[in-house]
């Protein structure tokens, strides 16, 4: 008995051996992949950050220990930008979440046609980013042409330099993002609360519980991790936003919407100080993992 | 999908509130589809009938927009090839990465599973202009800067994390004693991933394979930078259109929707697919923790 219980001990730890080795061999071409790809050049970025390396000034180049870092604390352009990445992915994240959530709650009601909705969701979307800020940035937020201007025209609020007024321009580029991104935690919400059991509801109904209860004590909570994973991926988006940005304003008008994306780019491939460049992003980095971190504890804690 | 959560919802009001819900439903629609069907219709338009006020609705249309970006002086052909080259054979790569990785993550016991899985999530988290200037300085020392090898390598960095996820999630999907059973017939492993596993989610790779050519199509920031005169994906050649002293809105709407129709033909054709890949992270997310 205790020969045939070991044999099967064995058998068991071969197999486990020959799972191990398959997971590897499975897993290795994409693990080394990421490494080359991602990590590496992750080293190579801290190590340039550490560097004098601008390509304007190239005899200056060589190791300059933590002076990039020093020279962001009195640089009220790089305080603006981290301010303007806060602002822009806050605000654009909440609207994205609640303008979604209550046309989920919305379309829910209507009974047919919720195809066609879906359809013009999923447009924004699919569109390049780098189109849709050229889009608005001629088609609809043009003085005089634009769309928007013709409508604010039309009601009598006048003309305006959509993207050339400073603080108009932030609000349009925060508008455009949540155009673009507004239809996915839509989606996405949609989806979730269509899959809600109908019977907790009845028995709510039969307590005399209002729509707004309804809403706050039972829909809220179930479609909880839903909105956690949307308002996740949502901000990972945000904070990587770039391509709209510089196609409906460039960061401009002066640093009005450049956020700390743009400067690191404008910084770095405008004014080719790719030294100071890449401190810029590395703090960029260090937000978005701190961020991430964040959100994921918050994820486990509920 | 909805119609029984929607009588769930309270009793049917009058006509007054369905009227309220399909206006709310209409501007809806009309604030995501406007901008794009706007840009249809600009496309059509000659330069001097894009810049009428008010803008004109009814108007001769033409296709000299389009003859001039496909055969003009400013024709965004070889641009439509580039990106097509680049996103196609990121895409290759990254399905022929991704899939095996994600199999071993979700089904296989290794050790430092959750490191490694841990791993992939954060390299998805890297923003793009952080990753641009390493590149930027390796390619410009190796000669690889406005090559397609090296574009390709970079588009790896956010397509290969998002990939290896969503596939993740379909092979969680598979009922595990499919794989059990196969392996009690003494199939190899190797056998069992091809021939029991992988037509089980072939839904889930197609989703992926769309997202991954999506995103690479899609992509700006890097190719901005890396590109030249070889390789100029079109995203960056939209700013043909535009200068300083004129910008050519018809053009560059007419350049925008060829530069567009792969990506919104391919969301079309597939939309029932792409909510599902949207969702199918958010869905399962609450268990997955």
């Amino acid at each position: 008995m205790p020969s045939s219980g070991a044999r099967a001990g064995a058998a068991v730890r071969t197999l486990a051996g020959q799972e191990r080795r398959f997971a590897l061999a499975l897993l290795l071409p994409a693990l080394l992949a990421l490494l080359l790809t991602t990590t590496t050049p992750l080293v190579y970025l801290v190590w340039n950050s550490l560097h004098r390396l601008d390509l304007g000034m190239p005899w200056l180049s060589g190791f300059a220990g933590l002076e990039n870092y020093v020279r962001m604390g009195g640089d009220p352009r790089f305080w603006n930008s981290l301010w303007l990445t806060l602002v822009y992915t806050g605000s654009t994240v909440v609207l994205q979440v609640v303008v979604g959530l209550s046309l989920a709650l919305l379309v829910l009601q209507i009974p047919k046609g919720q195809g066609v909705l879906r359809v013009a969701a999923i447009l924004p979307i699919v569109l390049a980013p780098v189109v849709v800020g050229l889009f608005w940035r001629t088609l609809v937020l043009a003085p005089d042409f634009g769309l928007v201007d013709v409508v604010s025209r039309a009601l009598g609020l006048g003309s305006h330099n959509w993207l050339g007024d400073p603080q108009l321009a932030l609000i349009s580029v925060i508008a455009i993002h949540t155009w673009q991104w507004t239809p996915f935690a839509f989606l996405v919400l949609l989806a979730t609360l269509a899959t809600l059991p109908p019977d907790i509801y009845e028995a709510a109904r039969l307590d005399r519980a209002g729509a707004w209860q309804r809403f706050l004590h039972i829909t809220l909570p179930l479609i909880r991790p839903a909105i956690v994973m949307v308002v996740i991926l949502r901000m990972m988006t945000a904070l990587s936003a770039f391509a709209a940005i510089f196609a409906a304003t460039g960061g401009g008008p002066g640093s009005a919407t450049e956020i700390l994306n743009l400067y690191a780019y404008r910084t770095s491939f405008s004014e080719l100080n790719l030294g100071y460049g890449a401190s810029l992003a590395v703090v960029l980095m260090g937000l978005t993992l701190a961020i991430s971190f964040l959100m994921f504890r918050l994820r486990r804690a509920k | 999908m909805s119609g029984t959560a929607t009588s769930a919802r309270g009793p049917r009001g009058g006509g007054l509130r369905a009227l309220m819900l399909w206006l709310a439903a209409g501007l809806l629609l009309a604030v995501w589809a406007f901008p794009v069907l706007w840009g249809l219709l600009t496309s059509f338009k000659t330069e001097r009938d894009v810049l009428a006020y008010p803008p004109k609705v009814l108007f001769e249309p033409t296709l000299d927009n389009y003859r001039e970006v496909i055969f003009g002086a400013s024709s965004i052909l070889p641009n439509l090839w580039s990106s097509m080259i680049v996103s196609t054979s990121a895409t290759v790569l990254t399905m022929l990465f991704a899939v095996p990785a994600a199999y071993a993550l979700a089904r296989l016991r290794y050790p430092a599973k959750r490191t490694s899985g841990f791993y992939v999530l954060a390299t998805q988290m890297l923003p793009p202009v952080g990753l641009i200037i390493p590149y930027y300085l390796v390619l410009q020392k190796i000669g690889g800067l406005d090559t397609y090898s090296g574009m390709t390598a970079i588009y790896l960095t956010f397509s290969l994390p998002f990939a290896i996820w969503l596939m993740v999630s379909y092979f969680e999907d598979i009922p595990q004693e499919m794989e059990e059973a196969a392996l009690l017939d003494r199939a190899g492993r190797l056998r069992t991933l091809w021939y029991v596993i992988l037509p089980q989610v072939r839904g889930g790779i197609a989703v992926t394979t769309i997202f991954v050519f999506l995103n690479a199509w899609n992509e700006f920031l890097f190719a901005v930078v890396l590109g030249g005169n070889n390789v100029r994906p079109v995203t960056v050649a939209m700013f043909n259109f535009i200068s300083v002293e004129q910008t050519q809105w018809a053009r560059l709407a007419a350049g925008a929707m060829l530069a567009m129709a792969p990506v919104i033909l391919i969301g079309l054709a597939a939309q029932r697919h792409i909510v599902k890949g949207l969702t199918v992270g958010a869905v399962k997310g609450g268990g997955r923790r």
